[in-house]
């Protein structure tokens, strides 16, 4: 007889959710919304801007080419190294030497960011990095530089409602 | 078949190909002559049907095709076509269902609308895939398998009553019919499991005929209380006694002994260990592949409809309900209640399904030989007890 | 009844990355011998080559699921070595990203509980409210599973606004879940009888063996790292810890839940608390003087300790990591007598033993 009570309860709880809105989304007709800017570091007070860790983004003109981002991920994945751009003259920079990124080696740690003293490099919202072949994911200082797409339409986010939760 | 290595086996694949070829076009040259006597009344026929149709029904009883023929009944409705469309759509339902419960979606995509026409697209899936039978296994014995269980549960609906008229065959021993072929089952999946001839099927098929065995007795004794309350194995009259009141409400605790050992015949979850476990990786389903699979998946919702239809038929009043089309319609009337709650039983069996998890086999076989066996001698002592008082008188039976 | 030696090896439905060689007898198991080390990384001797920041990145994928889990004590035992004291409201942070950690690591035990159960529901109820504090750990951490977040001196970056509403939301709505959990897979009566009983751990033997974690709690001994010795700023907060009498599988399972009802309580109380100030101290460059350090943790899944030893140099000179599951790992061959061959899957991942912490 508890059982049959304890299984009547469990059959409710299981009908519940059957009235409430799914929780999923439909990728890639709706896209999910992050907030923000993407992440960065101040090196004056030594404390990373709030963010979301994807793609990177190269400032030429401020990147003098210390290599101290290559140095940090060193230890971490050999993600990035140092290549020679002879037709673009920096001030600063006069080696002419720009950091390359390779995705498929790395692992958006963001310690690469926080090494730079001089506010170059510093990393956006977009994630969606996907290719055919290894090659691509191999970006030039000249791909990096391009600021990311906006997010196409229609973008979902959680919310939350009385007592289930959705993307809407 | 082998390769060809000799003259030999050359020749027999010629006279093999060669036969079967002359045995196809026989019997195709002889269906088109006995249904075209002659092109040039086919062509009277089709030209005058487009203002008269009757003239095409009447050609078709002439010719023993019509609406009220055996044929009709045994291939279009209700037989093969209408279940295996209501167990085509069963699947898309109980895909979406569980979808549902379980916080999201489901089929979406084939078809305009929700996902409707997910199971044929898998259908046609399947066809596109290669039948491997596996090279140590008893080849045509282990591609029987599928069509044997198909057939099975496709003979059980010959004797489904889904009105008063449209049975296909009305018999006196409706009830022994039902159950011969219910007790047939699990031999068919003794032998699939052993004629694929490897590990995991095997122990899948021995698990699956002590769970069908020892279940098929309290659902004979809580159909033996139905059969005593009526005096008759005839599933029409069956249907007929109920006409002033459901047994389910006479006897819920044969209706829920029955219930449960038609979940556990079938084989779904939560009683469905010899399918697909954990361990076992599919359980005597493992080596079936395309159409084989599509074949027995078929056969396995198929007599899911037919047993849920016998359920209906005996606790649920079969095909009596209120009158809900206009007055001359009371065949559709009388179909439409059948279906709705047949479906309902599905749906039901659906819900336990997502919120229940799988039994062991020696809790399963304890309860089945102890509590559902108690139980269903309990609700035979209430029969006896309600025929031998006034009780029967009361309730119009 | 004959005896049959079956290997539920690496690649089987059933079992992890890891073999367990078990002995039959007809249905039921005589002998379970377990054997890991198939995702064997070599963690401590990679972490000798990289500098203390350096380290943080691979020192925290073994223990994916509990990502903080597992650098909390490397960070501890960095910052006892330099003799450094972290602001108050990076300490603070650290505690709320680490019983965010504990909630989404338990969610996913109850849904690979359900797999290895044969639920299906009890699979997708579990993973997708594990998206809702997924979010909130992405709001304020800036990823979703490996976070790099907490660094020796403080944590990275500060948490956005928002996050004290999102987190209100979110701890309200899974307080409503966590009844519903209770009634559909808690209390099913087929999910009782098939793990009431089973897998029996007695109290005498827990002690014996050295078990940490819900395994040790469930065993009916009240010890937990956060109250025993106590680090951070656990001493400030209010919170229970669940004990259990019954040392079987499904009382392992309830103690997770209540887990995660308390983790709640202390996010809540966390951000009432919350001082301002900065998050990180300035530090010019991370020097460790030469010295060894100790420290421990209560991670998701136990007590997950580090043992550093430095000689002032750039690179540490030894780090030791001991983690839960390996501890775990000797009740196997204790808890599986007896059980029956289709149990065992529930049985193992009821100790919550994930192989690739114990093999890191």
């Amino acid at each position: 007889m508890v059982f049959i009570i304890k299984l009547l309860s469990s059959i409710i709880s299981g009908m519940n959710q059957v009235f409430k809105r799914r929780m999923t989304f439909r990728y890639p007709d709706q896209r999910l919304f992050i907030e923000g800017d993407g992440y960065k570091y101040d090196p004056k007070t030594g404390i990373g801007i709030n963010g979301y860790r994807g793609r990177h983004i190269l400032y030429l003109e401020k990147c003098t080419g210390c290599s101290l981002c290559v140095m940090m991920c060193q230890g971490i994945s050999q993600a990035i190294e140092m290549k020679n751009l002879p037709n673009k003259q920096i001030t600063v920079n006069k080696k002419s030497m720009f950091p390359q990124i390779d995705y498929s080696k790395c692992v958006y740690c963001g310690f690469c960011v926080d090494a730079c003293p001089f506010e170059a490099l510093f990393e956006t919202n977009e994630y969606e990095l996907v290719s055919y072949d290894r090659e691509s994911l191999l970006f030039t200082p000249e791909q990096l530089a391009i600021p990311p797409k906006k997010r196409p339409e229609p973008t979902v986010n959680l919310k939350y409602g009385d007592s289930d939760v959705y993307h809407g | 078949m082998s390769k060809i290595q000799t003259f030999s086996s050359f020749v027999k694949r010629l006279i093999i190909i060669i036969v079967g070829l002359l045995i196809t076009l026989t019997l195709l040259f002889s269906l088109l002559a006995y249904f075209v006597p002659s092109v040039k009344e086919l062509q009277d026929i089709l030209l005058s049907s487009f203002g008269n149709p009757s003239l095409m029904l009447n050609y078709l009883d002439q010719k023993g095709l019509g609406l009220n023929s055996l044929f009709f009944k045994v291939v279009v409705f209700p037989g093969f076509t209408w279940a295996a469309l209501i167990a085509a759509e069963i699947i898309w339902f109980e895909r979406k269902f569980l979808a549902k419960m379980q916080m999201r979606v489901g089929p979406l995509y084939a078809g305009k609308i929700a996902g409707l026409l997910q199971p044929i697209a898998d259908v046609i899936k399947l066809v596109f895939k290669e039948i491997i039978a596996p090279s140590s296994s008893d080849k045509w014995f282990f591609l029987s398998i599928p069509i044997i269980i198909t057939s099975i549960a496709a003979a059980l609906l010959a004797v489904l009553p889904v009105s008063e008229g449209w049975i296909i065959m009305r018999s006196d021993v409706s009830v022994l019919i039902i159950f011969a072929l219910v007790g047939f089952v699990p031999i068919a999946v003794l032998l699939g499991g052993w004629a694929s001839n490897s590990k995991y099927p095997f122990i899948g098929a021995l698990r699956g005929l002590h769970q069908m065995i020892a279940f098929e007795i309290p659902m004979l004794i809580s159909t033996l209380g139905v059969v005593l309350l009526t005096g008759t194995l005839d599933l029409v009259n069956i249907v007929y006694a109920q006409s002033n009141i459901w047994f389910i409400l006479l006897m819920p605790i044969g209706a829920f002994v029955f219930f449960t050992c038609m979940i556990i015949e079938l084989e779904r979850i939560p009683f469905d260990l010899p399918e697909a476990e954990s361990e076992i990786a599919s359980g005597y389903l493992t080596e079936y592949t395309s159409m084989a699979f599509g074949n027995l998946q078929l056969g396995v919702y198929i007599r899911f409809y037919a047993m849920a239809g016998v359920f209906t038929t005996m606790f649920l009043g079969g095909w009596y309900g209120p009158q809900i089309l206009p007055n001359g319609f009371e065949i559709a009337n009388q179909v439409i209640w059948f279906t709705i709650k047949t479906l309902l039983v599905m749906i039901l069996a659906i819900v336990l399904r997502g919120v229940n998890p799988r039994v062991r086999i020696d809790l399963l076989l304890r309860m089945g030989w102890s509590s559902l066996l108690i139980l269903s001698f309990v609700n035979l002592f209430l029969v006896i007890l309600i025929l031998q008082t006034e009780l029967s008188q009361i309730f119009g039976v | 009844m004959s005896k049959l030696s079956l290997s539920v090896g690496p690649q089987h439905p059933g079992s992890g990355h890891m073999r367990i060689i078990l002995t039959l007898s007809g249905d039921y198991i005589i002998e379970a011998i377990p054997d890991p080390g198939y995702v064997h990384r070599g963690e401590e001797k990679l972490a000798e080559y990289r500098n203390y920041i350096q380290n943080i990145p691979h020192l925290e994928r073994p223990v994916v699921l509990d990502a903080t889990g597992a650098i909390f004590p490397y960070v501890l035992a960095v910052e006892d070595l330099m003799n450094i004291i972290v602001p108050e409201r990076a300490q603070f942070i650290r505690v709320i990203m680490a019983e965010l950690n504990r909630i989404i690591s338990h969610l996913y035990y109850m849904a690979i509980y359900g797999i290895f159960m044969g639920h299906s529901t009890m699979f997708m109820w579990p993973v997708g409210d594990r998206e809702v504090f997924i979010d909130l750990a992405n709001t304020i951490a800036g990823q979703r599973v490996t976070y790099a977040f907490l660094v020796p001196g403080g944590v990275r970056n500060d948490m956005p606004e928002k996050v004290k509403e999102q987190a209100d939301k979110a701890c309200n709505y899974f307080e409503k879940r966590l009844i519903e959990y209770e009634h559909i897979f808690m209390n099913n009566p087929l999910f009782e009888k098939r793990t009431k009983g089973v897998g029996i751990l007695p109290k005498q033997d827990a002690i014996r063996l050295g078990v940490v974690g819900p395994t040790l709690r469930a065993s009916g001994v009240k010890s937990d790292v956060r109250k025993d010795d106590t680090y951070s700023i656990y001493n400030q907060l209010d919170f229970e810890i669940p004990v259990s009498n019954a040392c079987d599988s499904w009382s392992r399972a309830w103690i997770h839940m209540e887990e995660m009802r308390q983790s709640m309580s202390i996010i809540k109380q966390c951000l009432k608390r919350i001082p301002t100030g900065p998050v990180k101290l300035n530090l010019k460059q991370i020097k460790v003087p030469p010295g060894e350090s100790y420290s421990r943790v209560e991670a998701a899944r136990g007590s997950l300790s580090y043992y550093l030893i430095s000689d002032g140099g750039k690179v540490p000179y030894r780090v030791r990591i001991m983690t839960p599951s390996f501890r775990n790992l000797i009740t196997i061959p204790y808890i599986m007598k007896g059980v029956m061959l289709a149990d065992m899957p529930p049985t193992y991942w009821g100790i919550d033993y994930w192989p690739v912490e114990a093999d890191r």
